[in-house]
């Protein structure tokens, strides 16, 4: 057996990385789509609605990521489906993320001023008109930045599917599976915090560009 | 016309407006007046079914606004509305804050719409600006831009809720300079203002509020120079 850390397990811990990327995005994705809707009926429809989800909410953001992995698993392999890992860990953290996007786009969709809806119905178009070229562009832009950073919490969330053992292995479980055998394990750790912090760098780094592009953070609404 | 009757509403247990009665007939200019939280801004809310009322009837060319069979959105091109503030679409140029109602409500072509909305930006004095956005204008510039957004929509009426009061008072002029040459054109407007030197020179008669009813009405000349009653006097005096 080879204790020396080899170009094979670079290549490991990028494909490792490489998980860790596509757990974010396609969690990100799902988890976005669900939190806009969550989002966007919580703002419209009746008090209900708005409590009822409120509690949704809060469930989500209260119970640590870690015990929602666990008991989605356990509670899928108790009722007689059980769940491959690695797609139980997307879905947990896409429902994960959509309580905090719906928060986010509730935000963005109440950053809008009543009297600029007024505008836009008053001359006539109807609510969905308004919701899709006013509501949405507008809001959008006043949240992408505080988006941004759930998706990079997202990235770093991620990890914590290594304790279900997941596969393939994202970054961290891959490391952990190199330290078993190397015993190196503050030097591949440091690996792969340089890892992660090289792709957060380059979503924040798109994610600046963008908001250069478009203005965000100097738009004014008047 | 515009027929007011008996409009009574509420937030809450705050009643905002109390029996208000009034006609507004085609080409006639009358501007609301009155202390702060009066109700002016709801009563504009309501004539084009923006916020819906407790009693009474709006009618606005015999079309009751909100009966529950009324077209609500085909009921709003005929009546245009600007704001104190925050009309403008921030995320779209000045020509495209024009043309997006017209591609979307009266579904005309890119090309009717554009040509229609440079040619209203161009009559209230925007020429120059019809590929920048709103934070790129003044306010003076942007409430004209709010004004041309209504116009090009070929409204019968237009609702204007204290759209210079937001304004540094070097900007007030040229938009009030637009709303002379929209009334001598003869546009129906309701304009709810704290002009008053304006409200005398164009409405055809001046409403005084009070506590979410009308406390009196008449023309210029009557309730800005003589006042009947001593709550429209002390309003005056207190702005003039
Ligand atoms: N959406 C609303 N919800 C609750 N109260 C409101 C709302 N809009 C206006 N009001 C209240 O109604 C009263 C009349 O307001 P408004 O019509 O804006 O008066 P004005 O335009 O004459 O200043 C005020 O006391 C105001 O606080
Ligand atoms: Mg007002």
């Amino acid at each position: 057996m080879n204790y020396s850390f080899t170009l094979n397990d670079l290549l490991f811990m990028s494909q490792g990385a490489l998980i860790t990327f596509v757990l974010t995005i396609s969690s990100g994705i799902i988890g976005t789509f669900i939190g806009f809707f969550i989002g966007w009926a919580r703002s419209s429809s009746s008090k209900i609605i708005f409590y009822l989800l409120g509690i949704y909410i809060d469930i989500i953001r209260s119970v640590p990521l870690i015990l929602q992995f666990v008991l989605f698993n356990s509670f899928m392999a108790i009722a007689g489906y059980p769940m491959d890992p690695f797609l139980s860990g997307i879905l947990t953290l896409s429902v994960y993320i959509s309580g905090y996007v719906a928060e986010v786009i509730l935000a963005g969709i109440n950053s809008v001023p009543k009297v600029t809806r007024n505008s836009s119905r008053g001359l006539g178009m109807t609510y969905l008109q308004d919701f899709i070229f006013i509501v949405i562009p507008i809001g959008f832009k006043n949240i992408f930045p505080s988006w941004t950073g759930l998706m990079l919490g997202l990235m770093k969330d991620t990890s914590l599917i290594a304790v279900m053992g997941a596969t393939p292995p994202e970054l961290l479980r891959s490391s952990q599976i190199i330290i078993n055998r190397v015993h190196e394990p503050i030097l591949i750790l440091l690996g792969a915090g340089v890892f992660y912090y090289v792709m957060c760098y380059l979503i924040t780094y798109l994610a600046e560009k963008y908001e250069e592009k478009n203005h965000i953070k100097s738009m004014e609404i008047r | 016309m515009i027929k007011i009757k008996d409009v009574h509403k509420s937030y809450g247990d705050l009643k905002v407006l109390d029996g208000i009665d009034l006609e507004v007939n085609n080409g006639e200019v009358v501007c609301l007046v009155g202390a702060s939280g009066s109700g002016k801004s709801t009563l504009l809310l309501c004539v084009n079914a923006l916020e819906g009322i407790d009693k009474g009837e709006v009618l606005v060319d015999e079309i009751s606004v909100h009966d529950k069979n009324t077209n609500q959105n085909e009921l709003r091109k005929k009546l245009g509305i600007v704001f104190q503030q925050f009309n403008t679409f921030p995320h779209l140029t000045a020509l495209n804050n024009v043309s997006l109602a017209l591609k979307l409500v009266l579904k005309m072509s890119k090309k009717e719409s554009n040509d229609l909305a440079e040619e209203h930006l161009i009559k209230v004095g925007l020429k120059e600006k019809l590929n920048h956005y709103p934070s790129e204008l003044s306010g003076g510039q942007q409430q004209r831009l709010a004004i041309a957004r209504a116009l090009a929509m070929s409204p019968s009426y237009l609702l204007l809720d204290e759209i210079t009061s937001a304004l540094d008072p070097e900007l007030v002029g040229e938009v009030l300079d637009t709303l002379r040459m929209l009334a001598d054109e003869g546009m129906t407007m309701i304009v709810v203002t704290h002009e008053i030197p304006f409200a005398r020179e164009v409405a055809n008669r001046v409403a005084f509020f009070h506590e979410g009813k009308i406390h009196e009405i008449g023309s210029p000349k009557d309730l800005i120079s003589n006042p009947k009653k001593i709550r429209t006097k002390e309003f005056l005096s207190k702005i003039l």
